[in-house]
């Protein structure tokens, strides 16, 4: 048997070794582009989902579908209880309802009042998620509208209440979200009773960190946490969520956007905020008096003599 | 070699490139959002091992590279460097098929965990060596110990649904060599 292997492999062994050597060649090669210029491979890897995930757009719909139905259908059996509960949550719904509409009335009446103007170019382009990151170590949703919806890297990606992440690579037709649980995330967020500025860190699990607080004191759970806007990458005042401390003491954000379904994703267009780059100038009379003038060149030039 | 092998052997290698990219399909299912706890196993990894081991010629080099690579590129991977690893391994265990044959199943089991190992340590430490952030040890440890533990199952599917099996002793395979 040995020797019926040895000759039958005697051409085609070391062909196949050769042939093997070269790919592993090639793909070494192109991971070490990768390294070395990582934007360009990206955005190959952005054109290539692109080009492709639109495809199989009517298989995985359906497929999806059924899944969710099937574990959907398991929660059927305590359906009764949920009703219940339900109900209870309505009645103190109805409540906030109440108080809600009242104060939106009176804040529409004192911005009024102030002649606010409010950011008249936040508007939004709604995408369908299409497909996930696919393994466990990243965390990012691909969503069906890309560049040729005017989408840009950066934008920010809400669910219909919270921030869910930012853009992160944009095809033609797709684009890919990297979500703030994603390892790499980093997001710059304000708390919002005390005004402490931080850093949202995102660890690959559900409840990112909240780090370098100006004063980690000031901060109590269940305040408030919103976008800040520092870097000018989002909008400020987005809603991320609230804070929680875990069992170990740690600061860390419960999101307000629901993780569980993320289906229709909100990005909002925003174009930078604009920045005030030049200090104020110093303002001057139209025409300075002669002395004056005469004065400063003989001290500048004293100044460069010394 | 007749119509009838040729046609079965394109079968098989269509086969083979159907199953992968279902697995890389399935995966990426947006069925959980949210951060996972548990990572589940690496089953292209497992099932190229597999086929190699039964039938290396439905698995031909240069397509198990191509698909390797697609499922760097799809499931966030940097493109290249696992492909390259795995490839390296297949292409081992390729060579070892014949003296694997005689052996029992705990032997075979055996070697792949080691290759599977193997792939994921080299890997780990390259990424290290080349300062690129590294994913998460716990669940990458969890992914290897599953892609370990489901491979008697790999070889079961492969077995019973797709009808794989090493050949018998003097046994020509579809493209007429001895194995």
């Amino acid at each position: 048997m040995a020797r019926d292997r040895a000759n039958s492999d005697d051409y085609t062994g070391p062909l196949k070794r050769l042939l093997a050597i070269l790919l592993v060649l090639i793909l070494t090669g192109i991971f070490l582009v990768w390294r070395i210029d990582s934007p360009r491979v990206e955005r190959f890897r952005a054109q290539v989902t692109d080009k492709v995930l639109p495809n199989f757009e009517w298989a995985m719909a359906p497929v999806t579908a059924t899944i969710t139905l099937i574990r959907d259908f398991q929660s059927y059996q305590s359906l009764h209880e949920q009703n219940q509960e339900l109900k209870r949550e309505l009645q103190k719904m109805r409540k906030w309802k109440e108080a809600a509409v009242q104060l939106g009335q009176e804040n529409a009446r004192l911005l009024d009042l102030n002649q606010v103007r409010l950011d008249p170019r936040l508007t939004f382009i709604t995408g369908v998620v299409m497909a996930d990151s696919g393994s466990p170590f990243r965390q990012s949703v691909v969503i069906n509208i890309g560049s040729h919806d005017g989408i840009l890297d950066g934008w920010a990606a809400m669910d219909g209440i919270g921030l869910v992440g930012r853009i992160s690579g944009v095809g033609n037709n797709t684009s890919r979200v990297l979500l703030l649980t994603d390892a790499t995330s980093r997001t710059p967020v304000t708390v919002q009773p005390s005004g402490q500025q931080g850093l949202l860190v995102g660890d690959n699990t559900l409840a990112p960190a909240l780090e370098f607080l100006e004063n980690a004191d000031a901060v109590r759970p269940g305040d408030r946490v919103v976008s800040s806007g520092d870097g000018g990458v989002f909008p400020a005042g987005l809603l991320v969520g609230e804070v929680a401390t875990d069992p170990g003491g740690r600061m860390r954000v419960r999101l307000a956007a629901d993780y569980e379904r993320l289906e229709f994703l909100r990005v909002l267009r925003h174009h930078g905020a604009e920045r005030i780059l030049d200090p104020g100038k110093l303002i001057l009379p139209e025409t300075p008096p002669d002395s004056a003038t005469a004065e400063t060149t003989e001290t500048e030039a004293g100044g460069a003599d010394g | 070699m007749d119509d009838i092998t040729l046609t079965r052997l394109w079968l098989m290698r269509a086969g083979f490139a159907a199953l992968i990219l279902g697995l890389i399909f399935y995966q990426l299912l947006p069925l959980e959002t949210t951060p996972r706890r548990f990572a589940g196993p690496d089953l292209v990894m497992g099932f190229a091992f597999a086929w190699v081991l039964r039938r290396p010629e439905y698995t031909p080099l240069v397509l198990t590279a191509g698909l390797l690579l697609i499922a760097d590129l799809f499931l966030g991977r940097p493109p290249g460097l696992y492909a390259a690893l795995t490839l390296l391994a297949f292409d081992n265990l390729r060579t070892r098929t014949t003296g694997l044959r005689a052996m029992p199943f705990t032997v075979e089991w055996l070697t792949v965990a080691a290759a599977i190992t193997g792939v994921i340590l080299v890997y780990r430490l390259i990424l290290a060596m080349l300062l690129v952030p590294l994913p998460a040890l716990g669940l990458q440890l969890m992914q290897l110990l599953m892609t370990v533990l489901c491979y008697p199952l790999v070889v079961l599917v492969t077995r019973f649904v797709f009808g794989l099996r090493a050949p018998g002793l003097g046994e020509v395979n579809a493209l007429g060599q001895r194995q």
